[in-house]
């Protein structure tokens, strides 16, 4: 290179490398004072230009790289870059809200007022007679089905300022792959539940995509996913109930249920589409619902028919035994089979009186037991009742819990001297399980007992209407 | 669908409340097509330049405008200087000017093109807390409510006023004006309704107003009463949750808007053909009614707050 035989751009080169790559900016301040000379000597050697080459000498005979500003400051200056991008962003602030301050302004010229408030003649003002906009529209959709997630617009959290929200990306698995690579964006108040934001994501799906057929929002999952969309399955999805401000995740995947418990259909509901279609897509709504509603009759008379059937096999529980009221409750085994009931104790080990809460296993021949039904139904827990004859069959429980025998034995009797019950708890579907095996197992066997028991129960209750007509 | 679009782009719906948002509707699907924020203070009354371009508010000590045309989420300008809520706000027939009313007392006239921004040439101030503020269709004269009972009519031109008070120890709530000239009603806080019937006065001769009519319109407060475009219906809302339709000019009910669910019913504004009217109330939703059959046809969900103002720009179909 020509200007290599220059000694005075080489040592402004030279100093230029010194002063770019100090990063703690020394150099330049032992350096900076003598730029003026060196420019002085680089002008100055014009022997050393060629004539053709002239134009571009001018550009590089500067004394110092552009990369340098020089001021004398401490510090490196920032790059062009960045300050320009300060300029550009005061200059955003400054036109992003515009003040006008409420001023009086006596300076106007008096025909100021005359040309602001111009009085019109209002007589024989006609008023418009013609359809709006607004009904046009309206009555031209007035057959569009309307978007059934349209009411979980409600958990929208996007340009809410003062309450607490949630940003998420999702994945929406049921998309084609080249839509499916990349999340949408969806913002929720905090506050909403993980079926609410299901909702809400069905609710941008249905408008950003009107051809994706799309089911109830039980029908979906939001699993946790990958940054790159795929889809973690080895954690189960976020539980529907649960607020989604539990969860810490941002990035999800909706993926819709292929679980056998939830019933699927053909065809499935559609959310919009063209107007002309609209009588047939409801057509087809509400065959489905007539379908969904038909499977789910069948279904739960199928259920209903494998519980009889699968009701003399034996199964255990674990439920508690209410005992008096003294003694609240302790956990036992209750056993349930097609030829007795057992009930069997669970060693407690922390109780503060073992031999109080000790109870001896106890087993009756299911020809013994004449009625059970649920008594009392809370939040969490369910009670119901084992009634049993004391005389029937023979067999005696054979209980040898001699101190508090009794109690366990229930001192209230209800429905006739020789009926004894006991009482449990438990949660409530266990409790529905329990009442609905014994039950079926009853109805099969149509014990002596039990009919004596409910002619028992129809002659008090005979009494009671007598002793009532009586009294009137 | 592409026309679809447009049509549906002419009609404006604008909401807001205290959730601190404002919401631009689909009227037609209920989908909200775009969200604002009013960060600072609930939003008292939403109004729509005449030239469609710009919504603008009135909230706490401040008058925001926000454009329309572009996406901006944030208001482009900020119209202070008084000291306590603004509670209403309009704009003249050509958009020159725009005027406001406030609980410190005074109704301010805003130069809104003048070039050097600053110029907001007239004010009138009362005993009360304006709560309401009407424009009569000639332009020159604003009739304003306060919270001490007075109507006050404000001749621009001549800068003369007068006083009405219909009620003693009743505020009032709500003013307005049909198109035609031939009525003004007012509300009030223990939910009457008075009318007056109003006579033209050419250019320097002030309008004439002769009470005409009073009636119990709701239970409870009465927040809004409008006229149809139409001049046919009243429309009041009320805190009794309800919102109610009467027949002019013999003001005997003919629709009650009502939902179980709905609370204060705090705005309203009819269809440019009087056929449909939008309410906005304190469970979250505006809602549309169908005005003959008293049915709601549209509910817009989406605020988290109550709704308690709207603003609609309806056009003629083409």
């Amino acid at each position: 290179m020509a200007l290599y035989d220059n000694k005075y751009w080489l040592l402004s080169h030279i100093r230029n490398s010194f002063i770019t790559t100090d990063d703690t900016g020394l150099c330049e301040l032992v350096m900076m004072g003598d730029t003026k000379d060196i420019k002085k000597h680089i002008l100055s050697q014009e022997t050393y230009s060629e004539p053709e080459g002239s134009e571009d000498d001018e550009d590089e005979l500067e004394p110092q790289s552009y990369d340098i500003e020089t001021e004398f400051e401490f510090g490196r200056e920032r790059s062009n870059t960045a300050v320009q991008l300060e300029k550009f962003e005061n200059k955003k602030k400054l036109h992003r809200i515009k003040h006008i301050k409420w001023e009086m302004d006596k300076s106007l010229p008096e025909n100021y007022f005359d040309d602001l408030f111009v009085k019109r003649d209002v007589r024989g003002i006609k008023v418009e007679t013609k359809t709006s906009m607004v009904s046009e529209v309206i009555q031209k959709y007035t057959n569009l089905p309307v978007n059934p997630f349209i009411d979980y617009a409600k958990f929208d959290g996007s340009g809410q300022v003062n309450i607490p929200t949630r940003k998420y990306k999702i994945f929406l698995t049921m998309l084609p792959e080249s839509l499916s690579n990349y999340p949408i964006g969806i913002c929720c108040i905090a506050s909403a539940k993980v079926e609410e934001l299901i909702g809400l994501i069905l609710l941008q799906l249905s408008l950003n995509h009107p051809d994706v057929p799309i089911k109830s929002t039980n029908h979906y999952g939001l699993y946790i996913t990958e940054e790159d969309g795929e889809v973690d399955s080895d954690f189960p999805c976020l539980s529907a109930k649960e607020c989604i401000a539990k969860f810490s995740f941002n990035c999800l995947g909706l993926v819709e249920h292929k679980d056998t418990r939830t019933v699927t259909f053909d065809n499935s509901v559609m959310i919009a589409g063209n107007s002309h279609e609209n009588n047939l897509r409801k057509k087809a709504i509400r065959d489905s619902k007539l379908e969904e509603k038909r499977k789910l009759q069948n279904m739960k008379l199928i259920d209903v028919h494998n519980k009889a059937m699968e009701a003399p096999l034996y199964q255990s529980y674990r439920v508690y035994k209410m005992l008096n009221r003294v003694r609240g409750k302790v956990e036992i085994h209750l056993g349930i089979s097609g030829e007795k009931i057992e009930i069997d104790p669970i060693q407690q080990k922390n109780s503060k009186f073992p031999n109080l809460s000790k109870q001896k296993a106890i087993s009756h021949h299911m020809d013994t037991i004449a009625w059970c039904e649920i008594t009392d139904v809370k939040n969490s827990k369910t009670c119901f009742k084992i009634v049993y004859s004391l005389t029937f069959g023979g067999s005696v429980p054979n209980t040898a819990d001699n101190s508090f025998g009794s109690y366990s034995f229930s001192p209230v009797l209800q429905t006739s001297a020789s009926f004894k019950h006991y009482e449990f708890e438990t949660d409530n579907s266990t409790a529905l399980d329990i009442v609905q095996k014994i039950n079926s197992i009853l109805e099969l066997r149509s014990s002596s007992s039990r009919k004596e028991y409910i002619a028992a129960k129809e002659r008090k209750n005979y009494k009671r209407k007598s002793f009532n007509l009586s009294k009137k | 669908m592409n026309k679809d679009k447009t049509e549906s782009d002419q009609i404006i719906l604008a909401t807001g409340g205290y959730d601190h948002t404002i919401k631009l509707w689909q009227t037609h699907t209920g989908i909200c097509q775009r969200t604002m924020q009013h960060g600072e203070s609930q939003i008292n009354a939403l109004k729509i330049t005449p030239d469609k371009k710009h919504l603008t508010t009135a909230s706490y000590q401040h008058i925001y405008m926000y454009d329309l045309t572009s996406n901006n989420q944030n208001a482009i300008i900020n119209y202070e200087g008084t000291s306590k809520n603004v509670t209403c706000v309009g704009f003249n027939a050509d958009g020159r000017w725009m005027y406001s009313g406030g609980e410190d007392g005074r109704a301010r006239i805003w130069d809104i093109r003048s070039r050097n921004n600053s110029s907001c040439p007239k004010i009138f101030e009362v005993q009360a807390p304006i709560t309401c503020i009407c424009l009569h269709p000639n332009q020159v004269e604003l009739f304003m409510g306060d919270q001490n009972g007075v109507i006050y009519r404000w001749d621009l031109r001549t800068n003369t006023f007068e006083e009405l008070i219909p009620e003693p120890d009743a505020m009032i709530l709500d003013l307005d004006i049909d198109a035609t000239c031939n009525y003004m009603a007012s509300v009030n806080n223990k939910g009457r309704c008075y009318i007056w019937s109003l006579e033209y006065g050419s250019t320097d001769t002030p309008t004439n107003l002769q009470p005409k009519h009073k009636f119990e319109a709701h239970k409870k407060h009465a927040l809004k009463c409008n006229f149809s475009p139409n001049s046919e219906y009243l429309i009041t809302t009320s805190a009794d949750q309800t919102a109610k339709i009467w027949s002019v000019p013999n003001f005997t009910l003919l629709q009650e808007l009502k939902q179980d669910s709905q609370r204060w019913v705090w705005d309203a504004a009819f269809s440019a053909d009087s056929q449909y009217v939008f309410t906005a109330s304190s469970d979250c939703y505006a809602r549309l009614w169908n005005v003959n059959t008293g049915v709601m046809e549209r509910h817009y969900a989406g605020h988290q707050k109550a709704v308690t103002a709207l603003a609609l720009m309806d056009v003629a179909a083409s």
